[in-house]
């Protein structure tokens, strides 16, 4: 069975932010809460690269394996949910997490932490499928409806691609080709410099 | 003598209030395994029409028309 | 002691505290959160209502639920000109979902921050809610029939005093098309041409540069044809900020073998994907074109078969280029000759390639120079007329190639018919009204100076610009081509803080001579806020494009068709509906809307359309009946995403929208024109050549094509364009149906109202425009083949000897307009840094209705201004340290510091989307109880300078100068 993950093509974002503003009106997080954000690395400067980063729903997830209630579980497929009646805001799934995924809506200037709020992948929570209560806790459910994520299905370039692994590693590999060896592909430069 | 007997109707007391308590058993906890609900979505998930309308899905809407 | 049992699962305490907001949330500022990574202290949150708190008390619950029933409605994103799919879900007729509309061959579900943000407009928690009225300095609940009883009262009795040019109104580039054009004929109605809109500020130069070189003004590919081109060049244009589904497409050409090379003063988000990024010095645009032709001449790249068939004037332009040699261009521009070479030998050795130019290019004094310029080097090139090549406009709102084709424009009557008498003749005919009626709207008691030492009527001279209105206001009256100054002013549906000369601006709207001032937009706008007047100001909520049907013109000329999403919110109604209500209360509405039905107060969009079809002839408007277009809405998906065009389904053979010019009627069928100029098809199949709207010779030179002519065409040559007169002469006069001969009889193909001229001229295989060569040489202009002029504030003063601007002019566009006096002074040594402005990619135009968004307002919190490393320590500041910004004519703005590499040396850029703010004071309290956008901050213009295009009156906002201090 294929694992869902996201692929931010980094040669194709151009840091547009639609995926961050499509997650927040899919699953109408608050002000504060950002389960996608766009990373920039050398801003302004030659060799400017942005990636989508979210949740990367990790196989042997540390958010899992360190929360002291077990409010965590892993979809058959991969994707890595919780259960927010369980969660206690003791926030040591952020301490683990490399992403910094974990979230937490702040009550007031100087953080009273909640219930933790991260990426579900589009796929809700632990209650009933598309009901009412799936909505107001974990946001949308697409993925029981038979849709992708949100961010990846309005990226503006179709960088991010979220869905089967196989299937997305078969749209990148003819993205690489197609890009012919320019120095656009990763490691290129590395490899043959900028003489060929 | 009626000393003698109020102090053992106390221990009396006492040994029979402890003996109300009620220890209904000891809480293994399980480090690890998932406390919460179950997620409906992971019965949709098993089936293989589900997996199948996700990859067409992704063949519509993941790469370039 | 009892031992409290240990449970299995954790408490559960009701729903306190659970991620989704139902307590308020406050806001907070992560470090990687992009752009400034700064903490907002305690006040800012206090100001601020958190999104979903208001939910709660407004009581209106737009979360999608589960088991009602959802109906799907299709629109088109209201934020630029790319027109991206919308899929709204709609339950209960509140807007609770939003898909991506993968059936969409222009977007193919993609958007960004914005398109993706678009549901919000169903909430619309800081929308004007209700009319409102200043009085006393407070803003005070009035009902619609009370706000338009006062508003039209005051009206009349000003055009009773002052004549009716003393009304001026902005119309929007955000309406659709049934909505600006009904702008357009209103301000016709009224009696003035002092009706103008965004294009004026944004690609008016371009309108007027590329028209007058080859006969239409507008994008001659697609963003889909970019997937054909094999190199493209990116002058002033941040497409990955201002148009980010565009770049879809682009980075698929790229993916295609495309190079990309983007020439722009900031290494921007697009230059990071570029092969070959250019740092050019502001305003430095023809030197670099000329430069980049002194190459192609040198090497003998230009297309010389090209050239001798489609191409007059190009000697004249290589005199010029020889003066721009390496070291000279250097100079000017700042790059390289190796860099310069470069660029050239790529364009020349990747044809087709095709140029894109935004802002960057047509915001300077000289911005009709700049265009011409970057046509030329394509004309020289021979890329222009090709799939993959061409000159990609990228406008900028959603409707602005709609607003600029049928709606207010003040220099010319909808389908660029301008303001002659043949004009004014033509659309009396098409609105059914008598032209001496109409005539008689207008200030007819005298003549006024239209420039150039020619007299006329109002009616006949371009009415005021965006640019300039306030100068309606301030200026002495006696220098104005009109009765009296501006006394009224109306402005639906366009901001005011993207204007420059802030403090121009504050001090005419607290003029004495302003009496009235009407604000119908969906937001109150800078405009509400921004001065100190204390009374005669009124807010009509107008709805967004979401709540009314219409169509909407995208960049690439195709017509797509809205579907109405929700009711109109609050008490807001159409921009349509405010018009008629104001018709009504002058006195002819009835005349207004003859043939327009109407549904209750609003007029019936498909059939405003339908009358736009009847009379716009000129660039064909006439084949894009509400029937088809719905019916290309219907099947989207059919449409080949690469050359636009349907394969199979209902609409086999027609391109997506019907792109302008749709020749003919409805009932011919024409498939629409996807790439202008392109002999390689007959034109009944979108196959075009260059308008022949010059003249047939000059100077004993023909201006005709030779032996360049569209497939199939009969006339295998150039020829004039298409009159009733030419027909009998070719002998395809009996062609014509007997009614389309009567009203095709002493017309010609623009004026024919049956179509039958254009009819017939296309089944011969000719365009009914004629066929020409593209001229290089436009000798009505100023200047007629482009040179350089240095911009009116520049840095490099040293140059203005050699470079100077015009000379002062005394009415034009019924105005004073300076050049010369102002480029008297020099300014760089007070104000060293080259001040420019442009787009992020959160926010869009002024700015009011994205930073009213919490969804996108999080994303950008403040208004700042790009410096380079070298030059904040020249002034010791800190990154996100607070500044003061100010202008050489004395305006300044309080901003934060970004340090960055991204901006030159000398060099300073801002975005221009902030407003609520003026000269570093907060201006929430002036605003409407909960109408305050969550995000504001200064308005950049209030620190920029005047200076307009010498043939539009195109603000020049991208080359200006100011000074940072530390605040």
């Amino acid at each position: 069975m294929a694992r869902m993950k996201f692929l931010c093509d980094a040669d194709r974002c151009i840091e547009c932010n639609g995926c961050v503003t499509a997650c927040k009106n899919e699953n109408e997080v608050p002000w504060g809460v950002n389960r996608r954000r766009v990373v920039t690395l050398n801003d302004g400067e030659a060799g400017e690269k942005s990636i989508s980063v979210a949740c990367m729903h990790c196989t042997d997830a540390p958010c899992a394996a360190v929360c002291p209630v077990d409010c965590f579980y892993t979809t058959t497929d991969g994707i890595v949910l919780h259960d927010k009646d369980l969660c206690i805001g003791c926030g040591y799934c952020f301490y683990a997490c490399p992403f910094g995924a974990p979230q937490y809506p702040q009550q007031e200037a100087f953080g009273v932490r909640g219930k933790m709020d991260k990426c579900t992948f589009c796929a809700g929570g632990p209650p009933a499928d598309n009901s009412d209560d799936e909505y107001a806790k974990y946001g949308a459910n697409r993925i029981a409806e038979g849709k992708l994520p949100a961010c990846a299905e309005m990226c503006a370039t179709k960088a991010l691609i979220a869905g089967d692994g196989d299937l997305i590693a078969d749209i990148y590999r003819k993205r690489v080709l197609k890009r012919g060896g320019r120095p656009d592909t990763w490691g290129w430069d590395a490899a043959y410099g900028d003489k060929v | 003598m009626k000393r003698m007997l109020a102090i053992s109707l106390l221990i009396g007391l006492a040994a029979g209030l402890a003996g109300c308590y009620d220890e209904p058993g000891v809480t293994v906890y399980e480090p690890g395994v998932y406390k919460g609900d179950h997620d409906p979505l992971l019965d949709k998930m098993a089936s293989e029409d589900h997996r199948e309308t996700l990859q067409a899905r992704f063949r519509t809407v993941q790469t370039d028309r | 002691m009892k031992l409290i049992k240990k449970r299995n699962t954790a408490a559960v305490d009701g729903t306190a505290g659970i991620g989704l907001g139902f307590k308020g949330e406050a806001v907070t500022r992560r470090t990687f959160m992009q752009r400034s990574g700064l903490a907002v202290g305690g006040t800012a949150i206090a100001g601020m209502a958190p999104f979903s708190m208001l939910r709660a008390e407004e009581g209106k619950d737009t979360a999608p639920k589960a088991g009602v029933e959802t109906e799907i409605r299709r629109s088109i994103c209201t934020h630029c000109s790319v027109g991206c799919g919308v899929m709204a879900e709609v339950q209960n007729g509140v807007w609770t979902g939003q898909e991506p509309d993968f059936e969409s061959p222009i977007n193919l579900g993609a958007h960004c921050a914005k398109g993706a943000s678009v549901r919000e407009h169903g909430h619309g928690e800081k929308r004007l809610k209700y009319p409102m009225k200043l009085t006393g300095g407070k803003w005070k609940r009035v009902s619609w029939d009370q706000a338009m009883d006062e508003i039209g009262d005051k009206i009349l009795q000003i055009r009773e005093e002052s004549g009716p040019d003393a009304l001026w109104m902005a119309g929007s580039s955000k309406a659709s098309n049934e909505g600006s054009y009904l702008q357009r004929k209103f301000a016709a109605f009224w009696g003035s041409n002092n009706v103008d809109h965004q294009a004026r500020i944004c690609h008016s130069t371009t309108v007027a540069g590329v028209a007058n070189t080859w006969g239409y003004g507008a994008m001659t590919n697609s963003y889909n044809d970019m997937h054909n081109a094999k190199a493209m060049l990116f002058v002033g244009s941040n497409a990955a900020e201002a148009h980010p589904v565009a770049m879809q497409h682009i980075l698929r050409g790229k993916e295609n073998g495309a190079k990309m090379i983007v020439v722009d003063p900031r290494r921007t988000r697009t230059a990071a994907h570029a092969d070959q990024f250019i740092r050019l010095r502001p305003g430095s645009d023809v030197p670099f074109i000329h430069g980049l032709l002194w190459h192609i001449f040198e090497n003998g790249w230009e297309d010389k078969e090209y050239i001798a068939q489609r191409v007059y004037g190009l000697d004249d332009i290589r005199e010029e280029a020889k003066k721009f040699d390496p070291k000279t261009v250097e100079d000017l521009t700042g790059v390289p000759e190796q860099e310069m070479y470069q660029c050239a030998k790529t364009m020349a050795e990747h044809r087709p390639g095709t140029i894109v130019w935004c802002m960057g290019g047509t915001q300077h004094h000289i911005g009709n120079n700049n265009t011409r310029a970057y046509c030329i080097l394509q004309l020289a090139l021979g890329n222009i007329g090709v799939s993959g090549g061409g000159a990609n406009i990228f406008r900028g709102h959603d409707n602005v190639q709609g607003a600029t084709d049928v709606g207010p424009n003040c220099h010319t009557l909808p389908g660029y018919y301008g303001l002659s008498e043949g004009a004014w003749k033509h659309w009396a005919r098409v609105w059914d009204v008598d032209y001496e009626w109409l005539k008689g709207r207008f200030d007819m008691s005298r003549k006024y100076d239209a420039g150039g030492g020619k007299m006329a009527y109002t009616m006949n001279i371009p009415g005021m610009p965006v640019s300039r209105w306030i100068d309606g206001i301030l200026e002495d009256k006696d220098n104005l081509s009109q009765k009296d100054n501006v006394r009224a002013v109306i402005f639906q549906g366009h901001a005011v803080n993207s204007q420059t000369r802030g403090p121009d601006m504050k001090a005419a709207l607290e003029s004495p001579r302003l009496d009235l001032v009407v604000i119908s937009d969906p937001y109150p706008t800078h405009l509400a806020v921004m001065s100190e007047r204390k009374d005669g100001v009124y807010l009509l909520p107008t709805c967004t494009q979401f709540e009314q049907a219409g169509s909407v013109t995208a960049s690439n000329r195709s017509l797509q068709w809205r579907e109405k999403v929700v009711e109109p919110l609050f008490e807001s109604k159409t921009d349509a509906e405010v018009l008629y209500l104001l018709a009504e209360k002058f006195g002819f509405a009835d005349r207004m809307f003859k043939n327009i039905k109407m549904d209750g107060k609003m007029p019936n969009p498909e059939d405003t359309l339908r009358e736009i079809n009847r009379g716009t002839w000129t660039i064909g408007y006439t084949g894009q009946s509400p029937e088809r277009l719905k019916m290309h809405m219907a099947n989207r998906h059919t449409f080949n995403t690469t050359t636009l065009q349907a394969e199979g389904g209902p609409a086999d053979g027609d391109y997506f929208g019907l792109p302008w010019p749709c020749w003919g009627d409805a009932e011919m069928k024409h498939p629409g024109t996807p790439i202008l100029y392109d002999p390689s098809k007959p034109v009944a199949e979108g196959g075009l050549c260059f308008r022949a709207r010059f003249g047939v010779e000059r100077d004993g030179e023909t201006l005709l094509a030779e032996g360049s002519y569209p497939q199939g065409s009969e006339i295998k040559d150039g020829h004039p364009e298409f009159t009733a007169d030419m027909l009998k002469q070719l002998g395809w006069w009996d062609d014509l149906t007997a009614a389309e001969k009567q009203a095709a009889e002493g017309r010609n193909w623009k004026t024919d109202l049956s179509g039958g001229i254009q009819r017939v001229a296309i089944k011969h295989g000719a365009a009914p425009f004629g066929n020409a060569k593209a001229r290089c040489v436009v000798w009505q202009f100023p200047d007629p083949v482009p040179i350089h002029r240095e911009p009116l504030y520049t840095a490099r003063y040293d140059l203005v000897s050699k470079y100077p601007t015009y000379e002062d002019r005394k009415a034009f566009w019924r105005l004073p307009t300076r050049y010369a006096s102002v480029q008297a002074k020099d300014y760089s040594g007070d104000y060293p840094l080259v001040f420019i402005s442009g787009r992020l990619v959160e926010y869009e135009g002024g700015g009011e209705e994205t930073r009213s968004n919490p969804w996108l307002a999080e994303l950008q919190q403040d208004m700042f201004v790009e410096i380079n490393p070298a030059d904040a320590n020249d002034r010791n500041l800190k990154d996100a340290q607070w500044v003061w910004l100010e202008g050489p004519e004395g305006g300044r703005i309080k901003v934060m510091a970004m340090v960055t590499p991204r901006v030159g040396r000398g060099v300073i850029w801002t975005p221009f989307h902030f407003g609520g703010w003026f000269q570093g004071e907060d201006l929430v309290d002036r605003y409407p109880e909960g109408t305050a956008p969550y995000i504001r901050g200064e308005a950049c213009n209030t620190a920029t300078t005047y200076g307009y295009d010498s043939v539009t009156q195109m603000q020049e906002t991208k080359a200006t100068l100011c000074q940072i201090t530390p605040a």
